[in-house]
């Protein structure tokens, strides 16, 4: 049904970041394992994943704060394992921010080019560009930043990471402390820094909303190991796998086995499905069908869908811009949404006929 | 939130701080008394007060020698431990490695040991290098004791010391002497500055030490417990008097300079 | 940060210089106690002679010096469980009660520390004494004056309480600092009465500070000497001054050395017992 990477029919630019075959080992685990990745020249690559999949273990490798135990990573085709952090044209934003809390927010700006030897009077001028280019107050120049909010000491940690003009820039689940309106204006401006600076961004995060508005490209990580990359579009549309498929939102799964008399038994809802094996699945006798709500829809009529069944409706909950039903069928529960601008009304125990097309479904070894 | 109950318990809580609290100022006061009386011998109530005998003391030439090496053994003493003290608390805090473990508690066996034994302990060992005990022996002793009480004073900051810094430091192209001067450094300061004010009246005050590894040369509280002993004379409350408030006068001035400092920051 | 294989680790290279100091200043001097230990009585022939009559004399039945050792470890004992009695509730009001008050209570509390402990006993000869603070009170009040507390067993153990009370007081509040609020809260949510969220929730988890005050106190106080010699008189000779008496009058490095062997024996195995059960991350940083 779908590749492990696929590539998509813009124009590719060259990449400036390769990883070949990296692995990292620790003692009595090992972090990461086979990853092969190209990361093109001024995209904003996101890595998603669960806790404990490698992401950050990536980062730390690429910001060279950690080394791979084996496999290639290169800059611009020079090889680049030991490069020593301070070396390398990357700066990573932390979770923490990582602000010097006994420095101002001029100074915390100033810092990389202090350490490059700007002289004053520059690196002021540069600062406070920068702070304009941040939407920050000049007055803050000299301002403690732990007295800075929240948000504010986001943008003088971005300010920070660009004062040197960094090729790359790393970010390590930078929004995750935030709160959803604070993320939400964030996610815009770093888009658009994105956009107006050209730097390529690799950011890590494990909420695929995050994922979805900002990225070019979107590698997900599971176990160590990349599961798939591409755009969000085709993420969302054609996950490689039920774990992708879960990971960027709600399913409905059903598990089927071969029946003789035709088509697909799926025991919990009592019903057969019809659809055709992908290729990889070939001699399978057990698959698993998995359906986004959206792609789950109540049958009008007139209306037909490659599958139906039919069930009880037993809840509804408004999810804000759409409504979403749990339908009970058999012994399983589905999930159907709707946009909220749907006109019709269901009421609690109403029996109704959804169906989906399989051309709108995952179909997954079991 | 607090019941009858409870609210009682606190207050006999607070009654029982206050009273051990008075208790502990009670020999204090009382030596603060008998500097200020003005006979040789000490009766209470007082018949005569006068500031003789602190006269008497701060003009005694024996006194200011006196004074002179425990200032000298002090000053050293503090110099030397906040270096061993806070590279020791790195190690104690902030960088993991293979023996750690171990070497915390190593660190700890000096302050789990009677003062009086190490000071013999180190005669023998002085004796067998075929040294002198002199007041820069003295200092060698001070520092066995005060260093690891120093570590573990600057340890305890180091332990709330954020690492990520160094590392931000180092992405954004710092060499390990920048980071070290410009992150490492002014985040512990306080930390240094605290081991060093402990270093220092430690130090000061210390008798067992001194008085095994001082030879010839006598500090404060040498001289204090020798004129205890035989030769009492009310410059000895006096001398110990003033010993007291120079610690609080140390003490008030580190204060107030902390708090200046945070309050100039503050209005930055 | 990738490690180069050659270079020593960080932390071992910060570690050295301690470790180096404390081998030339603790552990040699203690080796040299070992030697006399077992040198010929009464001489200097150390690491040349082994003998072992100096250990024989320190525990013969017959004679003084396990007397010593017997009032040293009694008193220690006695000092040990006041002071935790003493110190419980002062450690509980500065951990719990004071707010932001306790820093500044905390100083009052280790400002003793400071001031020689030499003088603050004298202090208390001079409020006990025949004449002094609390006689002239007495007499003043109309009564006959103070009884003869002075140099006796009882006020060595009072010296000992004054002198160690920061040495109990610290690491327990410390230890009382590591049980979390919001825990006692929902035992007593869940219906706890007070006595038993102390002893089923707080004194468990400040247990490792209980334990280091316990035996640092223990610890000090075994190995003191400027209570007896002050307050007690003649009435306590600690294992100590028996120690001192040996180094200085009766020129017998070999006994003391001995003598000063089995207290360190003896401190020596309770405190790497002690610190052994302690996770020392935890305690000092929370961690």
């Amino acid at each position: 049904m779908s590749n492990a990477m696929l590539n998509t029919p813009e124009k590719i630019l060259p990449p400036v970041l390769q990883l070949v075959d990296v692995h990292r080992q620790f003692d009595d685990f090992t972090a990461v394992s086979g990853i092969t990745l190209d990361i093109r020249e001024g995209e904003f690559l996101t890595i998603v994943g669960p806790s404990g999949s490698g992401k950050t273990t990536m980062l730390k490798m690429l910001a060279g704060m950690d080394a791979p135990s084996s496999g290639n990573i290169t800059l611009r085709g020079e090889l680049i394992n030991h490069l020593p952090a301070r070396q390398r044209p990357t700066a990573l934003v932390f979770q923490s921010l990582a602000l010097f809390p006994h420095k101002s927010v001029g100074e915390n700006i100033e810092f990389p080019l202090k350490v490059r030897k700007m002289p004053a009077a520059q690196r002021k001028e540069r600062a406070l560009e920068l702070l304009r280019m941040l939407r920050l107050p000049e007055h803050y120049y000299s301002k403690n930043v732990m007295q800075c909010s929240g948000g504010e000491r986001q943008r003088v940690a971005l300010a920070r990471a660009f004062a040197y003009d960094p090729d790359v820039l790393l970010f390590d689940e930078p929004l995750s402390a935030l709160d959803y309106k604070l993320k939400k204006v964030l996610e815009k401006e770093l888009k658009d820094l994105h956009r107006s600076t050209g730097k390529t961004f690799i950011y890590i995060t494990h909420s695929l909303e995050e994922a979805m508005v900002m990225s070019d490209r979107i590698a997900v990580m599971r176990g160590g190991r990349i599961v798939q990359v591409g755009t969000p579009e085709t993420i969302y549309a054609k996950p490689a796998d039920d774990f992708v498929a879960e990971f960027f939102g709600e399913v409905n799964k059903f598990a089927v086995s071969f029946s003789h008399a035709g088509g697909w038994y799926s025991a919990e809802t009592g019903q057969i499905f019809q659809f055709e094996l992908p290729e990889h699945l070939a001699s399978a006798t057990q698959a698993l069908v998995v359906v986004r709500p959206e792609y789950m829809h109540l049958v009008e009529p007139g209306q037909h869908y490659d599958n139906q069944l039919t069930g009880t409706v037993f809840n509804e909950y408004s999810l804000g811009s759409r409504i979403q039903f749990q339908v009970r069928c058999g012994s399983c529960s589905v999930l159907v949404e709707v946009p909220r601008t749907w006109a019709g009304q269901l009421r609690a125990g109403a029996t109704v006929s959804i169906g989906f097309n399989i051309a709108d479904a995952l179909v997954a070894g079991a | 939130m607090y019941d009858q109950a409870q609210r009682r318990n606190h207050f006999f809580i607070r009654c029982w701080v206050t009273f051990v609290l008075l208790l502990i100022y009670l020999p204090i006061t009382c030596s603060a008394l008998a500097s200020l009386s003005k006979s040789r011998y000490f009766m209470f109530p007082v018949r005569q007060y006068s500031f003789e005998w602190w006269e008497k003391t701060l003009a005694s030439m024996e006194i200011k020698t006196l004074l002179g090496n425990s200032l000298a053994i002090a000053t050293l003493v503090t110099l030397i431990a906040v270096v061993l003290a806070f590279f020791g608390a790195l190690a104690f805090a902030r960088y993991d490695w293979k023996g750690r473990k171990l070497y915390q508690k190593l660190l700890l066996l000096p302050i789990f040991f009677p003062q009086a034994v190490l000071g013999l302990a180190l005669l023998l060992w002085l004796n067998a290098l075929g040294l002198m005990p002199s007041w820069k022996t003295a200092v060698f002793a001070h520092l066995v004791w005060i260093v690891p009480v120093v570590t573990l004073v600057i340890a305890i900051k180091v332990y709330s010391y954020d690492a990520t810094l160094e590392d931000a430091a180092a992405d954004l192209g710092a060499n390990r002497w920048q980071i070290f001067r410009e992150v490492t450094l002014p985040l512990l300061w306080p930390g240094i500055w605290s081991g060093a004010l402990f270093a220092f009246l430690l130090s000061w005050g210390n008798f067992p030490l001194s008085l095994y590894t001082a030879g010839a040369d006598s500090t404060v509280p040498k001289w204090l417990y020798s004129k205890m002993v035989a030769g009492y004379t009310p410059m000895v409350p006096a001398l110990g008097t003033m010993s007291t408030l120079g610690a609080i006068v140390v003490l008030a001035l580190v204060g107030l300079l902390v708090l200046s400092l945070r309050r100039l920051r503050q209005a930055n | 940060m990738p490690l180069s294989p050659l270079k020593l680790s960080a932390g071992v290279r910060c570690a050295s210089p301690v470790l180096l100091f404390l081998l030339l200043g603790f552990a040699a001097p203690l080796l040299m106690v070992v030697g006399y230990a077992f040198a010929e009585p009464k001489s200097f022939e150390v690491f040349s002679s082994f003998s072992l009559s100096n250990f024989s004399a320190a525990l013969d039945p017959a004679g003084t010096l396990w007397m010593s050792f017997a009032w040293s470890i009694s008193l220690a004992l006695l000092a040990t469980v006041l002071l935790a009695l003493i110190a419980y509730p002062i450690a509980y009001a500065l951990s719990h009660l004071f707010g932001k008050w306790s820093s500044l209570v905390s100083i009052l509390f280790v400002f003793p520390l400071f001031i020689s402990e030499n003088v603050r006993l004298y202090g208390w000869v001079q409020f006990l004494v025949k004449g002094g603070v609390l006689d002239g009170l007495l007499k003043m009040l109309g009564m006959e004056g103070t009884p003869a507390l002075l140099y006796s067993p009882e006020i060595t153990l009072l010296g000992m309480v004054y002198v160690y009370l920061p040495f109990m007081l610290f690491p327990m509040t410390l230890g009382l600092s590591m049980v979390p609020r919001d825990l006692i809260a929902a035992a007593a949510d869940l219906g706890a009465s007070r006595l038993m969220i102390w002893r089923e929730v707080e004194l468990p988890l400040a247990m490792p500070g209980i334990l280091i005050g316990l035996l640092l106190t223990f610890v000090l106080s075994v190995g003191t000497v400027a209570e007896a010699k002050i307050l007690g008189g003649q009435s306590v000779i600690t294992v100590v001054h028996d120690i001192e008496i040996a180094f200085t009058y009766a020129q017998n490095w070999p006994l003391g050395a001995a003598l000063a062997l089995i207290l360190v024996l003896i401190i020596g195995s309770l405190t790497l017992w002690a610190l052994s059960k302690i996770d020392l991350d935890r305690m000092l940083g929370g961690r």
